[in-house]
């Protein structure tokens, strides 16, 4: 009995060892080594979900949408998924546009995220899924995702720039408002079965995306539409380098549209050349030629250098001064300031110019804005170029006067003429009116007061004989609206130095109704191909201007100024022509 | 060697037995209960899943659609579309537009707004060539 006794004992205590064994084993998996393979069992099954931000829109000031999202799906293989490869590729493969044979050597795979093709319509995505799992077949996944489109194509490019394959802005607004169009991606942590199919019930944390806003630009896509319309047709007719067309409220400073050629199609911006990437109202620096004469002229009237009482010799066209010659397109005797504006002419600016000291004339010019970018929010804004008056020689001077030795963006020559146009402020350009639905619109105060309200509204006024029938732009004149407005005519630099001969970049800058302007314009050609004599800014961009301001007129509903006052502008300017 | 057989039974407790019997079943029942739960969460979560997937999917067609909308009814498409002819701008005359309440114009309000000037459009052909007296 004891025999017994004890081998029982043996084999009870060999069992509470093994127990104990079994226990310590189990406390070592469950306990000491919990964190372990908890981690290693979460790496398998717990996914963290990226819940994709959706992309801001960019509207116009009317909320017409100018960049939208498309969704599209990517399909992706877990190749631990696919039991028949040949299988899944004969139901998979017409939805995405492959060969079963093609797809077949891609689904024969052990990666567990192999990307299959990108961009797939919601739609063909949706029922190639579907066809999937009617066959029972599995391995093929979606990853949500959308494009940018722009629906207006090539309208607008310039402003609003386009999104890289990153999905961030490479350009134009798209660039400088990615923070906010952005938005914040969210994420939810997930358990998934052999299947890959989430189990919802061990769903963990979340954090749902914050969209990006939407961004209002003060662009009026109608006028917009217009100005494309028209600088589209003078680069087809006059076959420039470029063209560039720009409307503003010189009252706010909104832009209303900006339109350039040659452009490009941000849909397809790969396919598109370096030159019809830049946006040259911002970007381009060109010498004014005469419409910079608003600077000395305005400057000088407010310092009281000049009054309406002034005469300026103008050397019946032919001015030697420093061993040069400075020449006038027609010669022309003692000029008032507003008969200078009109006839354009180079002496009596350079005259001017010459009764103010070089510091003062300088400063107005930087007051103006230039040489300092306006601070628009689009990437690749230049400052353009002034010589401060150390450098200058005896010459500088009377050539800046007249829009030579001074290199300005277009951008910064409607920002001054809008100066000249709302009474001397000069504000800082608008294009985007608000970030996010319901925010406040955003506000600009004035950079500066330029000159006195007094000193813009004579300039203005003088302005306007400019498109009278003895200035040089009748035919910027705008039926039915008094306008004011400047030619500007310049050589083209050289890349060598000194003037390329025959060769022009033409440019109207101007602002209508005068008493109560409400659109600034501007319109540049660059190196039209007509030949010298036709060349001018009074006869190519002038016209633009005018069909782009009856036009905006008609869309912005203006009402026709009373017919007195614009007959006005013709009687005055012949009273003035007669002197 | 008389023996009180009664005293060696073994009673059975039935209200003992009873109890535990009740409180196995209860706790069987809970854990049946239990289980039937959980099938029922997965069921209901597997629901959601698939509500959430149709949802998702609805949502990205009407994206995709409203997109496809945009696109088409773009000023740029439409433009193409007037410069092929497939469609034509018919001016609406001033005759043919109730008005509630009085013309304002964008002087008056600042509401920017597009509105035909043609001297066809606010008279109609043959009309007076311009509407404005210059």
């Amino acid at each position: 009995m004891k025999g017994t006794g004890e081998r029982i004992g043996v084999v009870c205590a060999l069992l509470v060892l093994i127990f104990t064994a079994f226990a310590w084993r189990l406390i070592h998996l469950q306990i000491l080594k919990h964190d372990y393979y908890q981690e290693i069992a979460a790496e398998k099954h717990d996914t963290r979900q990226v819940i994709q931000a959706r992309r801001g829109r960019i509207l116009d000031r009317n909320g017409e949408e100018l960049a939208v999202n498309v969704p599209v799906q990517m399909v992706y293989a877990d190749g631990s998924h696919i039991q028949k490869p040949a299988a899944v590729a004969g139901v998979a493969a017409p939805f995405l546009e492959m060969t079963p044979e093609e797809l077949t050597e891609k689904l024969t795979t052990k990666s567990k995220y192999l990307v299959i093709r990108k961009g797939v319509s919601e739609e063909k995505a949706q029922d190639m899924i579907r066809a999937l799992e009617k066959a029972n077949l599995h391995g093929l996944y979606l990853q949500e995702g959308s494009v940018r489109s722009y629906p207006n194509g090539e309208m607008l490019c310039d402003v609003l720039g386009y999104v890289d394959h990153t999905g961030h802005g490479a350009d134009g607004i798209e660039k400088t408002c990615d923070d906010a169009l952005t938005g914040q991606e969210g994420f939810r942590w997930i358990e998934h079965d052999r299947k890959g199919r989430e189990i919802v019930v061990y769903r963990g944390q979340e954090q749902l995306p914050e969209n990006g806003s939407d961004i209002r630009l003060s662009i009026d896509m109608g006028l917009q539409a217009i100005a494309e319309r028209e600088v589209d047709a003078a680069y087809k007719t006059n076959h420039p380098a470029s063209a560039t067309a720009i409307l503003a409220d010189p009252n706010t400073g909104e832009i209303l549209a900006m339109a350039s050629r040659p452009n490009y199609d941000p849909n397809k911006f790969n396919q598109a050349k370096p030159e019809e990437m830049r946006n040259r109202a911002i970007s381009d620096i060109y010498e004014p030629g005469s419409v910079f004469k608003i600077v000395v002229t305005s400057a000088a009237y407010n310092e009281g250098i000049v009054n309406d009482k002034t005469q300026i010799f103008c050397e019946n066209g032919h001015f030697s001064y420093g061993g040069k010659i400075i020449k006038d397109h027609h010669g022309s005797g003692d000029l008032s300031i507003p008969e200078i504006l009109m006839k354009s002419s180079n002496i009596g600016a350079a005259k001017i110019s010459l009764r103010m000291k070089d510091q003062m004339f300088y400063d107005y010019v930087r007051k103006f804005g230039f040489g300092t970018r306006t601070g628009i929010p689009l990437p690749g804004e230049i400052p353009g170029q002034v010589i401060p008056p150390h450098r200058w020689d005896m010459l500088t001077k009377t050539r800046v006067a007249f829009g030579q030795s001074i290199s300005v963006t277009p951008i910064q020559m409607v920002m001054a003429m809008s100066a000249i146009a709302n009474g001397g402020k000069l504000l800082k350009p608008k294009l985007v009116m608000s970030k996010g639905e319901g925010s406040a619109e955003l506000t600009e105060a004035p950079v500066a007061q330029v000159v006195k309200t007094e000193s813009a509204n004579y300039i203005a006024n003088a302005l306007e004989k400019v498109v009278g029938n003895q200035g040089t732009a009748p035919l910027a004149r705008i039926e039915g609206y008094r306008v004011a407005g400047k030619t500007g005519t310049a050589q083209k630099i050289s890349p060598h130095g000194g003037y390329l001969e025959g060769r022009y970049i033409v440019s109207f800058a101007g602002f209508f109704p005068v008493n109560k302007p409400r659109i600034m314009g501007i319109v540049i050609v660059d190196d039209a191909k007509l030949g010298e004599t036709a060349n001018y800014g009074g006869s190519v961009a002038g016209p633009v201007f005018a069909k782009i301001g009856e036009k905006a007129a008609r869309h912005l509903d203006m009402d026709p100024e009373p017919t007195d006052s614009v007959s006005k502008q013709d009687s005055s300017t012949a009273a003035v022509s007669a002197r | 060697m008389s023996v009180n057989r009664r005293r060696t039974t073994n009673a059975i407790e039935v209200n003992f037995l009873a109890r535990w019997l009740v409180i196995v079943f209860l706790i069987g029942l809970a854990g049946l209960f239990f289980v039937y739960l959980k099938n029922q969460q997965h069921a209901v979560g597997n629901q959601s899943r698939l509500v959430e997937a149709a949802l998702r999917e609805e949502e990205g067609r009407d994206e995709a659609l409203k997109a496809q909308i945009t696109s088409m009814t773009s000023r740029g498409a439409l433009q193409h579309r007037l410069d092929d002819g497939y469609i034509t701008l018919q001016a609406i005359r001033d005759t043919a537009i109730a008005r509630v309440t009085p013309p304002a114009s964008a002087e008056v309000d600042g509401v920017l707004r597009t509105a035909s000037r043609d001297p066809e459009s606010r008279f109609g052909p043959g009309g007076p060539q311009r509407a404005v007296n210059r």
